[in-house]
């Protein structure tokens, strides 16, 4: 005898049992893989210096707390699964004079070869898969690849092998803690326990309609987008707990209604897929709800970051108009900033250009103020006089207003607007809640103007960090106007107050050209500037396109990998859970369907009930999940503005793609389980 | 008037290598008569629930034939042997077969949701079965909430809903304490009395007792049959057990 008979059982038991072992191997090994990659991405040095990389070890060690919660929930609710399918094994054993300690020896040799072979074949998995994902998030950041992309260090595998031991040791106890409260004839009987008639439970009813009332009233009125930041963990708790409590109390709420009407209930198509689902409704509920949940998790996330994704050519299209944006100033010895003249700056950046091949099409010179403000009643307050605890309530109201003169507008318009002294014209340039005039007069520190009207362009776009909030351009008169309106804001502020931004914008013939020597022209601009600055303290911004691309695609294409890998996970998870219930729902009806075929029910009735109860089990969640992500389309749409996306075509295109994959996908897995449930039960 | 005419019926199992045969019925012939009340004896093995699943058509027989009321069951066609069997045949078995998912109600009304009836035939039909059975008071309990008895009886009205040509019992007091089997078998002599037929399968002396004859199987044959004739329960009782002993004995000295 080689190995001792313990680890001999428990191998026979783990083959003998494969059809429950298998899928709990696959799953820990497929957590494990993604952990491992989720960990190493974040702790990879070669990674963050891609260019756009400096998110990844952010949003990747948000992946792995997210990976963490997930593989633990997984792992217990499989491991419940498993022990309530073999505790009658467990009992036969114990009738049969092996003792508690004795199962609890098998049990331990079971989990530890289980979890040796998971962990062992996971973190193979994600050694080779490694490489392919980290070519991905290359792709996606839209950046060449690093060679020598296989990246093996203990630093990432003990501690994923760690976690995963802990993990499955923690549930070794679980199990061994509830074995050992059970008496041998319970172990006997808990499979064949009858269920009792589920009654209505008019409490939790009631309650999930208030909390996913209340939950999608939160995600279709939220306005601004930052309450919606503030709301959207509060609606989704709130969505989640009123889905348990629908899932729990609704079902058998609906069932019992269709049993009380006779006519339904007593047809042959209708009963035993009705009489089924009731008797079963406890125990399938939690399940049913956690695949909803599941379901719209995947959807929000993977719609959401790919909305985001493919939205950035649009936002920088929307945000730059022209490509490059230089402003700069020096102080010396603390003096007032002196800023540097269009042409100083047009020479900078064209000698800058040139030295790189891409030419200059067109600049402009940009002279402007930018405050921010909020509206109260034709006047604007500064946030001197705001109260910070009332930021939530009128943060709807905030607003970033760029003053310009009247001569400024002309030279960049062509336009004249003939303004008389205390006359200004107002333009909405960008508003959550949709671009609205504004009309009348407008107080401004304490001077009413006349709004002469409105236009509906403004020569200045709003940058894409101003534009969380709604922007107004004003064009007033004249230059002393605008210095009264600084003069006023400076008083209020005193050094939050705003400084004149003056700064040239250019535009270049190719974009493609200029793009591809970005980092060199940022270089060059940074490095000549340096030059001439003869020690003084220089203060500069430079915004090009590339820069804010650069950012935005590390930002979201790190952000669509993470929601891909863990749409997938939840996925395979949702996948796992459908084929869990199948095959031990399989084992219980199978004893109902032999009888009732006893009694004179033909194979294809048989099957129609079976089919019929199946559907609704399995298309449930999935209508669940396409009702919560279109309660939830509101709050994404505003959550989305704060990471500046604007088109909510993309979002309902990329949603309904989305869907259609996932509903794909799952009709593929109800095909495949429900093949397995139908062999079980014939 | 014959409802049940069973024809050299043979039935022969090959085992799954092939190799050895086993003749679980070599030829039975026998018939019931309309509102017979019949019982069929034998000892384990001897080829009771083989006939049984073939008067059911839920098996096949190797070769001879099953009429039931002049219909040779080898001529229903597969399709439409499940409302056939549901139409024609009751069926009482020994562990109850009913569904726990259902209340007692719902399961005697299974056969008739199943036949697409109308909910107030059911109606009609379920209260006065439940009222001669003595369930009514629990028609809304489910099956594990109620004792053994009380099941059995439930699954006589459930096979007695359909009004069936047969009722077939499959050793129906198997699971029951004494007492709960004296007492379904009253109501089983009462179900005869009103006129139905009964064919029921067992090896407890007492059921049997109660039948208006009695096939004896052996080895896959009827070795012999009782006529109860006058004899008070008591009396058939004793002489079914006598042929019973001499039965054994017989073979013993074979």
């Amino acid at each position: 005898m080689k190995f001792g008979f313990y680890p001999r059982l428990s191998w026979n038991n783990i083959m003998r049992n494969s059809r429950f072992f298998l899928p709990r191997i696959c799953t820990e090994a497929g957590l494990v893989a993604c952990f491992y990659i989720v960990l190493t991405l974040a702790m990879d040095d070669r990674m963050r210096r891609v260019n756009g990389g400096n998110y990844i070890p952010t949003f990747m060690w948000m992946g792995v707390t997210i990976l963490a919660l997930l593989s633990g929930v997984l792992m217990l609710y499989i491991n419940r699964f498993l022990m309530k399918q073999r505790k009658r094994e467990f009992g036969v054993y114990n009738v049969l004079g092996i003792e508690k300690r004795h199962v609890g020896k098998v049990l331990f040799y079971e989990n530890s070869i289980s979890s040796l072979l998971s962990i062992a074949a996971g973190i193979l998995t994600g050694m080779l898969l490694y490489k392919i994902c980290s070519l991905l998030i290359c792709r996606l950041l839209q950046t060449g690849a690093v060679a020598g992309f296989y990246y093996v260090t203990p630093l990432t595998i003990f501690p994923t092998v760690g976690f995963f031991l802990a993990l499955d040791f923690s549930i070794f106890l679980l199990n061994l803690v509830s074995i050992a409260l059970m008496k041998p004839v319970e172990l006997l009987q808990s499979c064949s326990a009858g269920e009792k008639e589920p009654k209505v439970k008019w409490v939790m009813l009631i309650l999930g309609v208030l909390t996913i009332g209340i939950g999608y009233y939160l995600t279709i009125t939220t306005e601004s987008p930052l309450n919606a930041l503030m709301l959207f963990f509060a609606a989704v708790l709130l969505i989640i707990i009123g889905t348990y409590f629908l899932f729990v109390a609704g079902s058998i709420f609906v069932l019992k209604m269709l049993r009380n009407n006779e006519n339904f209930y007593y047809r042959p198509q209708n009963m035993p897929a009705v009489g089924g689902l009731l008797y079963r409704m406890k125990q399938n509920a939690v399940g049913l709800a956690s695949i909803a949940i599941l379901a719209t998790g995947v959807l929000v996330m993977i719609s959401t970051t790919m909305t985001l994704y493919a939205g950035i050519e649009r936002v920088l299209a929307k945000h730059y108009p022209q490509h490059l944006y230089l402003e700069a100033g020096y102080s010396k010895d603390g003096n007032e900033i002196k800023y540097l003249s269009p042409s100083d700056l047009e020479s900078i950046v064209s000698i800058a250009a040139e030295k790189h091949g891409a030419e200059i099409k067109s600049v402009e010179y940009h002279e402007y103020l930018l405050v921010s403000y909020y509206m109260a009643d034709h006047a604007l307050c500064t946030h001197s006089n705001m109260d910070v605890d009332n930021l939530m309530d009128i943060s709807s109201d905030i607003g970033n207003y760029f003053f310009m003169t009247e001569n400024t507008y002309r030279a960049l318009t062509g336009e004249t607007l003939d303004l008389s002294e205390g006359e200004i014209v107002v333009c909405s340039i960008y508003n959550p809640e949709g671009l609205k005039d504004i009309t009348g007069t407008l107080t401004i520190h304490g001077k009413t103007y006349r709004i002469k009207g409105n236009i509906y362009h403004y020569p200045i776009s709003a940058n894409y960090l101003a534009s969380m909030f709604s922007c107004y351009g004003v064009v007033v008169p004249d230059e002393a106007t605008l210095a009264e309106i600084y003069g006023g804001q400076k008083t209020e502020l005193g050094q939050y107050a705003s400084e004149y931004t003056r700064r040239v914008a250019v535009t270049f013939a190719d974009l493609r050209k200029a793009e591809a020597a970005g980092d060199a022209i940022n270089q060059d601009i940074i490095a000549a500037l340096g030059e001439i600055s003869d020690g003084a303290e220089w203060q500069y911004t430079l915004d090009t396109r590339w820069s804010s691309k650069e950012t935005m695609l590390g930002m979201f294409g790190t952000l669509l990998f993470l929601g891909l890998l863990l749409g997938a996970v939840c996925l395979f998870a949702t996948a796992l859970i459908i084929y869990y219930k199948q095959i031990s729902e399989g084992y219980e009806d199978r004893t109902r369907f032999q009888i009732m075929e006893k009694i004179g029910m033909s194979r294809q009735e048989v099957k129609k009930t079976i089919s019929k109860q199946v559907l609704l089990v399995f298309f449930l969640p999935l209508g669940v999940a396409g009702i919560h992500m279109a309660a939830m389309f509101p709050i994404l749409i505003r959550l989305m503005k704060i990471l500046l996306f604007f088109s909510i075509r993309l979002f309902v295109i990329c949603t309904l793609a989305t869907f259609a994959v996932f509903a794909l996908v799952y009709v593929l897995i109800y095909l495949g389980t429900s093949k397995t449930y139908y062999r079980i039960v014939r | 008037m014959e409802i049940l005419k069973v024809t050299d019926l043979k039935k022969t199992y090959t085992s799954r290598m092939g190799g050895s045969q086993v003749q679980a019925l070599k030829g039975v012939t026998f018939s019931v008569k309309r509102g017979e009340y019949v019982a069929i004896m034998g000892e384990s093995g001897s080829g009771k629930t083989t006939l049984l699943n073939i008067l059911a058509a839920l098996d096949k027989p190797t070769s001879g034939w099953v009429e039931l009321d002049g219909k040779p069951l080898a001529s229903v066609k597969e399709r439409a042997m499940a409302a056939f069997r549901r139409e024609n045949l009751g069926f009482v078995f020994q562990e109850f077969n009913l569904l726990d998912t259902f209340n007692l109600r719902d399961n005697i009304l299974l056969p008739l949701v199943l036949g697409g009836k109308s909910v107030s035939e059911m109606k009609s039909r379920l209260s006065p079965i439940a009222s001669s059975l003595g369930i009514e008071q629990i028609l809304d309990k489910y099956p594990y909430e109620v004792s053994g008895g009380q099941k059995q009886r439930a699954a006589a009205a459930r096979a007695l809903i359909t009004e069936p040509k047969l009722i077939l019992a499959d050793e129906p007091t198997g699971a029951l304490d004494s007492q709960s089997s004296a007492d379904l078998m009253r109501i089983f002599s009462q179900m005869n009395r009103n006129g139905q037929t009964i064919l029921m399968v067992t090896h407890s002396t007492d059921a049997a007792s109660n039948a208006g004859r009695v096939l004896f199987i052996r080895d896959g044959v009827v070795f012999h049959q009782l006529f109860r004739g006058d004899n008070t329960n008591e009396a058939f009782y004793k002489r079914i057990s006598d042929t019973l002993t001499m039965l054994r004995t017989g073979r013993d000295a074979e």
